[in-house]
């Protein structure tokens, strides 16, 4: 699954670096408690979460997390866009709960970070 | 010793970077028809080894403080330039690699090079060891202050260059309280390690083991230093702050305790100190933290893969 | 769909508030931030979520939730076992992480 197909299957916005939207999805990763994230998310996952702020764009830069899909319409800052772009990352947006964006990635091929 | 596969950014930088890029352009010169005695306060007041002769912008030869004491020894001060001055100058060229650049300094044992331009022989510019040093410094976009640079003696990096090792420090201030700012430093670190040529596997344990330090420390503290030694062999990251201190380690390193308030959970962080992952991301950790004092985390992380180990204790 | 269904399906443990299983599942909800449970969450929905506090299932109980899945293996403590019990609230774990159990359950609940 590319990142092309995850806008297609989320009905996404692309708000920051677009240019990485063939980029392909390894696997997913759905949380808001950043801790976890840092502990547990392996690079090249899609990471969805409800947590919109500055500090999960850093933990995505930290743990090499390329792309992060910010669910039910959250809208990140400008501050966040262009921190996002600095460190390369590919931001979306979509108006779904988190429960629903994994279930239809999910349903449509993507497994979680352990291959299942 | 480092192999040919473990080559450093360092080392890749000095075969980028050229000789123009780094040299100091605003330079002192004298005409081959000075007297040699216009140049005693010369030499005195910039306290400048050696001073480039040069005619219609071109190079045309050197007068070192070893050929001006000659002079005066032996009374000839009313003589010109022109007839004291070293006719054979080894000079660098501005295109040339800061490698070749490195191998002269090490091979000659000069201070200073005269920069010319390879086509017209024009003088450009004057490169000494500290403006290498800088040079690589500046590149590698790390935040060095003169201080730090006279602290850790530029010739000592440089040294340290040719030998094959380097030994850099890293240092960051923490801002306590301050949620948005949190996270710079380790994505300075990060960077400055990426560029060095550290592995990516590394980097990122190093990386998210400083942003859980850095976040503790933004959380819980009013503030604290990070300083980060890159030697060829590991790389050790100490996180310091002045309170309030962690009153039972023991249970701050299960995962999930946290004392965080709820401004911090709301955030998505405090769900654990994020000790266990810090160890998790080390080879070794040390931790150190005294209440009402403060805490002093220091982890390495080994370039060449050995076994990890740990400890955690009041003093 | 029952929820003594979708722990069979999807092989959860059944932690605590065992008293709630048969009750009916009408959604899900997966949230690690209580604050965002407590504001978006429906009535009858099953919580997926990394939360072992105790408040995870007051928060369930007030929002009348059909049941709570701590996923990623992690173990409740006491106190919320305890609660969980108490308030009628099934806790049910996983060992696998919010992407796939969502996943799961969610192709589970489309199929019905």
């Amino acid at each position: 699954m590319t990142l092309q197909d995850v806008v297609r299957i989320l009905d996404c916005q692309v708000v920051a670096s677009e240019a990485n939207l063939n980029s392909t999805v390894a696997s997913g990763c759905g949380c808001d408690l950043m801790s976890d994230v840092l502990t547990f998310a392996k690079p090249g996952s899609l990471l969805l979460t409800g947590l919109c702020n500055i500090q999960a764009i850093r933990t995505a830069e930290m743990s090499d997390i390329k792309m992060l899909c910010f669910v039910r319409a959250k809208q990140p800052t400008q501050k966040m866009i262009s921190l996002a772009r600095k460190t390369g990352i590919t931001v979306l947006t979509t108006s779904l709960p988190l429960f629903e964006a994994c279930g239809r990635l999910y349903a449509n091929g993507l497994t979680g970070i352990y291959g299942r | 010793m480092a192999g040919e596969k473990d080559i450093t950014k360092v080392q890749e930088l000095v075969y980028e970077i050229k000789v123009e890029q780094v040299m100091c352009r605003d330079v002192i010169v004298v005409s081959p028809h000075n007297l040699m005695s216009e140049l005693r306060e010369l030499l005195r007041d910039k306290r400048i080894s050696g001073v480039p002769v040069v005619e219609d912008g071109r190079l045309v030869g050197l007068v070192s403080i070893e050929d001006f004491i000659t002079c005066l020894s032996e009374g000839k001060m009313k003589r010109r330039v022109e007839e004291c001055m070293s006719r054979n100058v080894k000079c660098l060229y501005g295109n040339e690699a800061l490698v070749s650049a490195v191998e002269q300094f090490d091979r000659l044992g000069y201070g200073r090079f005269p920069v010319v331009d390879r086509e017209s022989g024009r003088l450009v510019g004057v490169v000494t060891k500290g403006d290498i040093v800088r040079g690589l410094l500046k590149r590698m976009e790390v935040d060095y202050h003169a201080e730090e640079i006279h602290r850790y003696r530029a010739s000592h990096i440089f040294e340290d260059i040719i030998a094959d090792k380097t030994t850099l420090i890293f240092q960051y201030r923490v801002v306590g309280k301050d949620f948005e700012r949190a996270g710079e430093t380790s994505s300075g670190l990060r960077k400055t390690l990426r560029r060095m040529g550290i592995p990516p596997t590394i980097v990122r344990r190093v990386a998210i083991a400083t942003y859980e330090a850095e976040m503790n420390i933004v959380v819980f503290t009013e503030g604290g230093e990070i300083t980060a030694r890159v030697t060829p062999v590991e790389i050790r990251v100490e996180a310091v702050d002045r309170g309030p201190g962690i009153p039972d380690i023991e249970k701050a390193m299960q995962p999930g305790y946290s004392t965080a308030p709820d401004w911090v959970r709301d955030l998505g962080f405090g769900a654990g100190m994020g000790l266990n992952n810090i160890q998790k991301c080390a080879d070794t950790m040390h931790l150190e933290s005294t209440v009402g004092e403060g805490t002093r985390l220091e982890i390495g992380l080994h370039l060449n893969g050995r076994e990890k180990h740990g400890t955690a204790h009041h003093r | 769909m029952v929820l003594r269904t979708i722990v069979e399906k999807l092989g959860l443990q059944v932690k605590s508030g065992g008293s709630g299983l048969d009750r009916e599942v009408t959604g899900a909800y997966a949230s690690d931030l209580l604050s965002d449970v407590l504001a978006n969450a429906k009535k009858g929905d099953l919580l997926i979520s990394l939360q072992i506090h105790p408040n995870v299932v007051a928060v369930a109980s007030l929002k009348e939730l059909a049941g709570v899945v701590v996923v990623g293996g992690r173990q409740p403590e006491e106190e919320t076992l305890r609660k969980a019990e108490e308030e009628e609230i099934p806790l049910l774990t996983s060992a696998l992480p919010a992407f796939p159990l969502a996943g799961k359950l969610y192709k589970l609940i489309a199929e019905c």
